[in-house]
């Protein structure tokens, strides 16, 4: 380090490579460390405004979460946007910077004359709108569907996976209109020639020769430009004004870290069937624009990553940016380790440490994994020193074909990676990209385009994921629902209150509970109601009850602590009427599905989340669904009085229910014959009142109509007369096969000896009436059948494999087949239908008499 | 070692994200029933998870078992959307087709052309033998699954004349007998004259309507049919022990329950697993079997 070359130390951050100097083994630097940000937690406050990215990404998720009660500022399109950024903080930023150019003390002359310092890269222009896409020869024939790239070479610059670029922040590209490549120094106005200095404070430039006093070469330790230093005397310092009629051109840099520009991380590239080209990103944040704003810890350069995503699938009003366009060239983000190994990366190097949870306002150091990849990557350069061979290195041409470019990549990747061990896939929470390789079957692009018929659209409208435009039959629960809740937290006291509804599996319970949440959620967005959180949880998802604090704490707070602990705050929460964090308590809604799985030994946890509610200033609405009728009765005395009160029933649908619910689905789709309909809904009303048996039913029958329709078509493709409705008989047979025991076919497809044992089984039960025998005196029946009937016994080993058979599929229950003659033997079904299925047996006409 | 949670959020995670590709994921879950013990935290959240739209997956279970989804509880039955698929074992005409199928040489190999010719030819003189079809009834009687038939065709042509390389019925015919062992008779007619004593004594226990005997027991009675015969075979106690231990591991006996597992087996109440008709037999295939058990034996017979 000690030699570093001139040039490298010029655009270093000189604060943090001077911390190794001290020790030879690498230690993080410590200024983050000192404050940990991690721990640093500023939750979300309705009078903060948020700043622009995160407020628009809140607006996208307050779906889910109503942390913005607010309405989020309106400026979403990037358009929008005027020339000058209009948001405070950035207005204030920009007087910042035009005050220090105000102050400008006409101080030095110019020296220009050493050469400009080459910076290395080949782009030349800033900004690539409006280019041609160059990409690789491969361009001549488009393939027809999204191709996903690793590396694209974009207007003559080569962007990875995983690279760190500039996106612009508006359309209409830049504020200035040149991108300087090389900073102006910051006395003369000029850039280039000569050797530069950075202040580690402002980030300005300085010519050596520009200073005063002139400095003959650059300093190994921190350096300060002299106003900085002067302002921290606290004296009133004058910055050096620009000529007239010459306006500063900012770097990008500059740019960015005053919030006109925007950086981000590439996660995938793809190019659209238009060709043209999209990414999908990580927004880096600079500290300003967190809800803590800037932090003296922060270093000047340092960046946040978000765990926002951009993604151009998602509706976003930003995903025209992630157009290929406004990506205006690299820079390089560094984790602390990197960063301080950094050497000529020029201008364009930054500094991130932490993620930043955009919901949560919360920050996180970022994961070893990440550092490993990065590692790799940062190998390349170093291995290369400047840019320009770390790019020649990397064969330009090669990508016609994408998947030899991927083994290309792992080829790559795996004589680097020695030290970097074997990671779960699930250690990053589902977050993966590049899924477009994985081994899954791809649906076929004929499948996916291809125009549906009615039969087809009513088979898509019956799947029970679609979720329906209306929800009918469920409006006096779904009002009960609504006043219930209204009622709860409308109140000035917010009086805590339980609702326990039940109902067999498919009537809507959960479904009306969400739909009252959207409901109210679209009430609170238009402001006639106060604003609440809302907490949801599944009894089956959790890996044990007492995990529920775990999550109910997570949800109101963002923070992942012990359940113990989670318990210890959630009873300051809701018994103290404590604070979490630093917003005012509202009123929370926690809805818990599959109440009964959380019923413990002691109770104790049921017991805790209905007692909060009973405590004055809780502000906690319980509710709880279950299947059973009489959940509060089997619970113990004290928590069914907390719970047992207010109760909603959902019954099972009724037959007419089912139908309008059917027939609400299908509306605009002619597929089905109402009778058909009808036929479903009263069998399925008869035996559970399940609504998703019945759209299942419904489905499976247009299934079988499709199948029989294009049978019929196929063979004679003039116009085929058959019905291509679903009718009656499509149904039926949906039903059919739906509720049919397969028992009957089973017992009848069985081998010879199987149904001698089972026609034994039902002889020795008649005579004996006892349901249960050994295989002793079974053996002894059937040697006993065959040796009459002229069959050869097939030995009792034999006998008993046979009955083990029987044994596995269940129509027999018995025991293992090591008790041999002490097995005991048990039918699984009734006699009767044993004995159906084997009395008109071709094969053994004899049965019959035994049975 | 990541929790059940992380692993639902990240099995549900990348259902989103291939939803998003495009593409679809197929979940089978072979031994069905199995995962429908204990709270179905895993069916359910997965069933769960098939019903969003942007999740492309299909789960398919596998079960042997006929009320695998009986298994289900209630919550997690309604999510299942209930297509089942029997399969059930080949008929008649279906093996008939299957074996020649499975036997007969394609003419497309890399075989000599008049082998494949000529083992073709032989092969469905075999298929037409009554013979055969007699050999093909008698093992499927027991078992007509595909599985059992697969082994024993392997049997058969493993046990094929090199020579000749041609198969013939009498392959099938060994491969039959190969298939159907009975390993209890077996093991009698392997016995040493000891254990088939102590099983003769057992025996006559158990006709006795002795329902708990153990080893002191038997040995008393072994006793007393040496006393009252005057048997040349008389062994001492530990000789004995021996024996009964090794009529223990063959299964041939076993234990009552295995409740008092630290007693020592002498003590243990232990139960005969073999019936009468198949020890009966067994004394008559085992060559050194003493004349007196056989006519102990018959006696029981003749009693029953």
């Amino acid at each position: 380090m000690a030699e570093t070359p001139i040039k490298a130390r010029k655009r270093l951050d000189l604060k943090t490579p001077s911390k190794p100097l001290s020790s030879p083994s690498f230690l993080p630097p410590q200024t983050p460390n000192t404050q940990t940000p991690s721990r640093h937690f500023i939750p979300p406050s309705i009078e903060s405004t948020p700043t622009r990215r995160s407020s628009r990404r809140l607006s996208l998720h307050s779906d889910d979460l109503n942390l913005t009660p607010e309405k989020p500022i309106k400026q979403t399109t990037p358009k929008t946007l005027a020339k000058s950024p209009k948001t405070p903080k950035s207005t204030r930023k920009s007087k910042l910077s035009s005050t220090q150019t105000e102050k400008v003390s006409t101080q030095e002359p110019i020296h220009p004359k050493s050469p400009a310092l080459s910076e290395k890269r080949k782009r030349k222009s800033g900004d690539g709108l409006g280019n041609a896409v160059k990409t690789r020869a491969r361009a001549q024939n488009v393939p027809k569907k999204r191709v996903y790239y690793k590396k694209v070479v974009f207007d003559g610059c080569e962007f990875v996976v995983g690279d760190d670029v500039y996106v612009k922040r508006r359309e209409n590209a830049s504020s200035d209109d040149e991108d300087p490549e090389v900073e102006e120094c910051r006395v003369c106005f000029r850039g280039g020639r000569g050797l530069m200095i950075e202040c580690d404070d402002c980030l300005g430039g300085f010519h050596l020769k520009c200073l005063k006093p002139p400095l003959k070469e650059v300093p190994e330790d921190d350096w300060t430009c002299g106003f900085c230093e002067a302002k921290k005397l606290g004296k009133e310092v004058q910055l050096p004004m620009p000529p007239k009629g010459k306006k500063r051109a900012r770097t990008l840099r500059e740019k960015l870290l005053s919030s006109d520009l925007w950086a981000a991380r590439i996660e995938s590239i793809w190019k659209e069937v238009d060709r043209t080209y999209w990414f999908r990103a990580h927004w880096y944040m600079i500290p300003e624009e967190t809800a803590a704003g800037r932090q003296p810890h922060n270093l000047r350069r340092e960046l946040y990553r978000t765990n926002d995503f951009a993604d151009a699938e998602a509706n976003d009003p930003l995903s025209l940016l992630l157009q290929m366009e406004s990506v205006i060239r690299h820079c390089y983000v560094m984790s602390p380790k990197e960063f301080a190994k950094a050497r000529n990366e020029g201008d364009d190097v930054f500094f991130c440490e932490y993620e930043y949870d955009i919901r949560w306002h919360s920050f996180k150091r970022l994961a070893e994994i990440n550092d490993e990849e990065e590692d790799k990557d940062s190998d390349d350069d170093d291995d290369s020193a400047s840019d320009e061979d770390w790019k020649s290195t990397k064969d330009p041409v090669s990508e016609s074909e994408e998947d030899t470019d991927f083994e290309d990549e792992i080829e790559k990747k795996k004589p680097r990676g020695p030290s970097s061990q074997e990671l779960a896939a699930n250690s990053r929470k589902g977050r993966i990209f590049g899924l477009q390789k994985i081994g899954t079957k791809s649906i076929p692009k004929h499948v996916r385009c291809h125009k549906q018929t009615e039969l087809e659209r009513a088979k898509q409208t019956l799947l029970l994921a679609t979720l329906p435009k209306s929800l009918p039959c469920r409006d006096r629960e779904m009002e009960e629902i609504s006043t219930f809740i209204k009622g709860a937290i409308c109140d000035d006291q917010c009086l805590g209150r339980c609702l326990y509804i039940h109902g067999v599996p498919g009537t809507g319970k959960t479904m009306s509970v969400l739909a009252v949440m959207r409901s109210l959620k679209s009430e609170l967005d238009s402001g006639s109601i106060k604003p609440y959180s809302f907490v949801e949880i599944n009894g089956l998802k959790l890996a044990t009850a007492e995990n529920i604090y775990r999550v109910i704490y997570e949800a109101l707070s963002g923070h992942r602590v012990s359940w113990k602990k989670a318990l210890h705050f959630l009873n300051e929460r809701f018994s103290e009427g404590k604070q979490v964090g630093k917003g005012v308590n509202k009123p929370c809604i926690l809805l818990i599905d599959e109440l009964d799985l959380l019923v413990t030994r002691n109770q104790s946890v049921l017991y805790n989340i209905l007692d909060w509610p009973t405590r004055p200033n809780s502000k906690l609405i319980v509710i709880g669904i279950a299947n059973t009728m009489d959940l509060p009765e089997k619970l113990l005395p004290r928590i069914s009085s907390r719970m047992g009160i207010h109760r909603l029933c959902f019954g099972p649908y009724t037959y007419q229910q089912l139908q309008e619910i059917i027939m609400s689905r299908l509306k605009g789709i002619d597929a089905f014959d109402k009778q058909a309909v009808e036929f479903a809904s009263r069998k399925v009303a008869a035996i559970s009142g399940d609504a998703r048996r019945a759209l299942e039913i419904c489905r499976r029958a247009a299934e079988i109509a499709d199948y029989r329709v294009k049978n019929q078509s196929s063979p004679a493709d003039t116009t085929s007369v058959g019905k291509t409705n679903v009718g009656m008989t499509d149904v039926e047979a949906a039903i059919q096969e739906m509720f049919q025991a397969p028992h009957i076919q089973v017992i009848r497809n069985s081998s010879k000896m199987g149904k001698i044992f089972l026609a034994g089984m039902v002889h020795e039960l008649y005579k004996t009436g006892m349901a249960e025998t050994t295989f002793e005196k079974l053996a002894f029946a059937v040697s006993c059948f065959c040796t009459s009937n002229g069959e050869q016994f097939p030995g009792c080993d034999t006998l008993l494999r046979v009955g083990c058979k029987l044994g596995e599929c269940r129509i027999i229950i018995c025991e293992p087949g090591s008790r041999h003659r002490l097995q005991k033997l048990q039918l699984n079904f009734p006699s009767d239908d044993v004995a159906f299925a084997l009395k008109d047996c071709q094969e053994l006409p004899w049965l019959a008499k035994y049975l | 070692m990541a929790s059940f949670d992380d692993n639902t959020q990240f099995v549900i995670g990348m259902l989103r994200e291939c939803g998003l590709a495009h593409k679809t994921i197929i979940i089978v879950l072979d031994e069905f029933h199995r995962f429908a013990q204990g709270k179905q935290r895993l069916l359910y959240s997965l069933l769960d998870a098939m019903q969003s739209v942007t999740s492309q997956a299909v789960v398919i279970g596998i079960s042997c078992r006929l009320d695998a989804d009986q298994l289900l509880e209630k919550r997690v039955r309604s999510r299942l959307s209930h297509r089942k698929l029997l399969f059930c074992p080949p008929s008649k005409e279906e093996l008939d087709r299957l074996l020649e199928c499975l036997l007969s040489l394609p003419v497309s190999s890399s075989l000599p052309q008049s082998y494949i010719v000529e083992f073709n030819k032989e092969l469905r003189k075999i298929l037409a033998d009554k013979k055969f079809k007699d050999t093909i009834d008698t093992l499927l009687s027991s078992d007509s699954t595909v599985d059992q038939i697969l082994r024993f065709l392997f049997l058969s042509v493993s046990s094929m004349d090199l020579k000749t390389g041609i198969l013939s019925v009498e392959n099938f015919m060994t491969a039959v007998v190969r298939m159907n062992r009975q390993p209890k008779l077996e093991c009698t007619k392997d016995c040493s004259i000891l254990e088939l004593y102590i099983l003769v004594c057992m025996k006559r226990l158990e006709m006795r309507e002795q329902v708990s005997y153990n080893f002191n027991s038997i040995m008393k009675e072994y006793k007393a049919i040496h006393d009252s015969f005057q048997t040349p075979d008389y062994y001492a106690r530990n000789v004995c022990i021996r024996a009964f231990e090794h009529l223990l591991q063959c299964e041939l006996i076993s234990f009552m329950d295995n409740r008092r597992n630290n007693q020592s087996i002498e003590f243990r109440p232990v139960k005969l697993l073999i019936s009468p008709y198949e020890l009966h037999q067994g004394l008559k295939l085992n060559q050194s079997c003493p004349t007196i058990l056989q006519k102990l034996m018959d006696q029981i017979g003749k009693r029953s």
